[in-house]
C-alpha cells in the first residue's frame, strides 16, 4: 500500500499512544501530532473495525507498532501464528518501528499478558538473542526491544541490565526503545543508580524513548502507566537526551486514560525538552 | 531449576498460589528486608490479575457493573484458573466466561448473568469481525451476483450472514438489561424479568454500525437455517407465517445477508 503520505517516514518529536477513547477526536480535529504509537496486539484481527481505524489514522500520521505478544524471553517456541499476523499488520500499516520487550509473557502456551522478569545470565542472553534474531528474520526487519520495569531480581543474575541489553544489541543488531520511567522504577526497586545505567547503554542503538507515570507504593514503585510523568523521571530524561540526542519520545498512558487534551499537554512537556537538545 | 522450569513454577505461583507453589516460584528470587521474595511474586500477581481483569472489564462492562468490581475480580481469578488465556491478544480472551459464570456458585442468583455475558461477548466479536468491504478474505460471493444465477441453480443457493453476525436466545429480556446499563442510557432504569425471553441477532452493519436486533420466532428460525448453510430449496420447504419472498429481501437490503455460495444437490 503505497498510498500513505508518510511512507518510510522518520519520526521525530513527541508522539502519543493511540487509545480507542481518542479516535473520534483525532478523526474530527486532525491534531498536529508528530506520530502515533499503536498497540500491535489490538490490531491482529484481520479486517475488523480496529484495523480499519488504524488505517485511517495512518493516512494522516506516521505510526510505530508496540506490543507485548512476542514473549521474547519465554522458553516456549516462538508463536509463529502471532508473528504471521504481525507481519501482515506491518505490511498493511507500514510502521516506522516495530517494538516489544525484554521480558517473557507466556509459558506452556498460556499467556499472562504481562511483562515478566528474566535472570540476567549468559544462558538467558543467548536464549533471548536467538529469539530476537529469529523474529527479525521472520518479519524481514529490525525490531526495537524495550527495557522492562521490574520488581524481582535473581541469585543467578551475573550482569547488570544495561550489560544484558548491550549484549543483545551486539548479538542481534537490533535497536532499542529506552523506557526512562522503567529505568527509574527498577532503579528504586532494586537500589541501583539510574544515571550509571544510562552510561552503559550503547548510544547509537536508541531509536525511541518512552515516558510514563509510576505509582508510589509503600515499599516500591509500581509501573501503572496511569499518571503524569514524575519529576525524577523528567530529570533522568534530560540526562538521556544529553547522551543520546533528541530521540523521538512517546508518552504512555494506559490506565485511567485521560482526555486527549491532557495527554497532549504531557507530550508538549517532552517536546520542550526535545527542542533544547536538537 | 533451569529457565523453563522456573517460568512454569512462576506461572503456578501466580495462578494457583498454594504455599508449595509460591515457594517453588520464589526459587532463586532475591528478597530484601522491605520486600520478601513472596511479596515480589505478589506484586506480579496483582499486576497480572489486574491487567487481565481490566481487559475483561472492557469486554464485559455490564457484567462488571451488575456484580460490582470486587465480585467481578474474584470471578475472573477463578475463570483464569479453569480457562487459561491461550492467545497473545487479550481481546481473544473471554469466550468461555459465560459458561464459567453459569457454573459459578455465588452468581447463581443472578440467573440472567450468563446471557448478559454472552451478549457482551457477541458484541465484542461483532466489533472485531472482518468488514464486508474486505471481500477478498471472505468465503462467499456478493449478493450483487445473485441476478446472474441460472434459474435451475437457484435451489442450490446458500445464503451467508454478515460475518459479524451471531444469533442468541435467552429466557430473559437480556437486551433490555444490557441497554439500561449502557453509559449513555436515558430513560426508565428498571427491567421487568417477567417480560420473558428474547431472540437476538448481534452484528455490525455497514451503514449503521453495531446493532442488536430482536427477532420473532419465525425470523430466528429463518436466520438459523441460513446460518446452518441450508440450501435455498430446503428453506423454501420450511413453514413460516410470511412467504420467503417477503422474509428475505429486507435482510439482503440491510446487509445482514451479505453473500451466497452455490451448494451441492
Ligand atoms: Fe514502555
Amino acid at each position: 500500500m503505497s498510498s500513505y503520505k508518510f511512507k518510510g517516514h522518520e519520526i521525530q518529536g513527541a508522539g502519543l499512544g493511540l487509545r480507542s477513547s481518542h479516535y473520534q477526536e483525532i478523526f474530527d480535529t486532525k491534531p498536529d501530532v508528530p506520530w502515533f504509537e499503536l498497540l500491535s496486539d489490538n490490531y491482529m484481527s484481520d479486517g475488523g473495525l480496529p484495523i480499519i481505524r488504524a488505517e485511517k489514522i495512518r493516512e494522516d500520521y506516521p505510526v510505530t507498532l508496540h506490543g507485548v505478544g512476542m514473549s521474547l524471553g519465554s522458553t516456549d517456541p516462538l508463536n509463529t501464528d502471532y508473528l504471521s499476523k504481525l507481519k501482515a499488520l506491518t505490511d498493511r500499516i507500514e510502521p516506522t518501528y516495530v517494538s516489544d520487550h525484554i521480558a517473557w509473557v507466556s509459558v506452556g502456551g498460556k499467556y499472562t499478558h504481562d511483562l515478566l522478569p528474566l535472570p540476567y545470565t549468559e544462558e538467558t542472553l543467548h536464549h533471548i538473542s536467538d529469539r530476537i534474531s529469529q523474529v527479525q528474520e521472520f518479519l524481514g526487519r529490525k525490531i526495537l526491544v524495550e527495557n522492562p520495569s521490574s520488581y524481582m531480581t535473581f541469585d543467578s543474575t551475573d550482569m547488570t541490565e544495561a550489560e544484558f541489553i548491550k549484549g543483545i544489541t551486539q548479538r542481534t543488531d537490533c535497536d532499542l526503545l529506552l523506557d526512562i520511567n522503567n529505568i527509574y522504577v527498577s532503579a528504586v526497586n532494586h537500589d541501583f543508580d539510574p544515571y550509571e545505567y544510562l552510561k552503559g547503554i550503547p548510544s547509537d542503538r536508541v531509536k525511541e524513548i518512552h515516558l510514563a507515570g509510576y505509582e508510589k507504593m509503600d515499599n516500591y514503585l509500581f509501573d501503572t502507566h496511569g499518571y503524569q510523568v514524575h519529576p525524577p523521571v523528567w530529570d533522568l530524561y534530560r540526562a538521556a537526551l544529553k547522551q543520546f540526542g533528541a530521540i523521538p519520545t512517546l508518552i504512555e498512558w494506559d490506565t485511567d486514560v485521560p482526555s486527549f487534551t491532557t495527554l497532549r499537554q504531557e507530550a508538549k512537556k517532552a517536546e520542550q525538552q526535545l527542542k533544547a537538545f536538537s | 531449576m533451569n529457565l523453563k522450569e522456573w517460568q512454569e513454577a512462576f506461572y503456578k505461583g501466580i495462578f494457583d498460589p498454594t504455599q508449595e507453589n509460591i515457594q517453588h516460584a520464589c526459587h532463586g528470587v532475591n528478597g530484601t528486608e522491605n520486600l520478601s521474595s513472596e511479596d515480589r511474586l505478589g506484586i506480579y500477581r496483582g499486576s497480572i490479575l489486574g491487567g487481565i481483569t481490566s481487559g475483561l472489564t472492557g469486554i464485559f462492562p455490564v457484567c462488571e457493573k451488575l456484580v460490582g468490581e470486587q465480585y467481578f475480580t474474584q470471578m475472573v481469578s477463578g475463570y483464569l484458573k479453569q480457562y487459561p488465556s491461550g492467545s497473545p491478544d487479550l481481546g481473544n480472551y473471554g469466550e468461555h466466561l459465560p459458561a464459567y459464570i453459569s457454573e459459578f456458585e455465588p452468581a447463581k442468583e443472578l440467573v440472567y448473568l450468563p446471557d448478559v455475558a454472552q451478549l457482551e461477548w457477541l458484541w465484542h466479536t461483532a466489533f472485531n469481525a472482518t468488514d464486508i468491504n474486505e471481500l477478498s478474505s471472505l468465503p462467499f460471493r456478493p449478493v450483487s451476483e445473485l441476478a446472474a444465477i441460472q434459474p435451475e441453480d437457484q435451489a442450490l443457493i446458500q445464503f451467508c450472514l454478515n460475518p459479524s453476525a451471531s444469533l442468541m436466545q435467552s429466557n430473559f429480556p437480556v437486551h433490555q438489561i444490557w441497554g439500561v446499563n449502557q453509559e449513555d442510557f436515558e430513560g426508565e432504569q428498571t427491567v421487568n424479568l417477567d417480560d420473558g425471553g428474547v431472540n437476538l441477532i448481534v452484528w455490525r452493519s455497514q451503514d449503521f454500525g453495531m446493532r442488536i436486533d430482536v427477532l420473532n420466532d419465525d425470523e430466528l428460525k429463518f436466520l438459523t437455517a441460513i446460518q446452518k448453510g441450508k440450501l435455498f430449496a430446503d428453506i423454501a420447504g420450511m413453514t413460516f407465517s410470511l412467504p420467503i419472498s417477503e422474509l428475505l429481501p429486507p435482510y439482503i437490503q440491510m446487509g445482514l445477508i451479505a453473500g451466497f455460495n452455490l451448494g451441492k444437490q
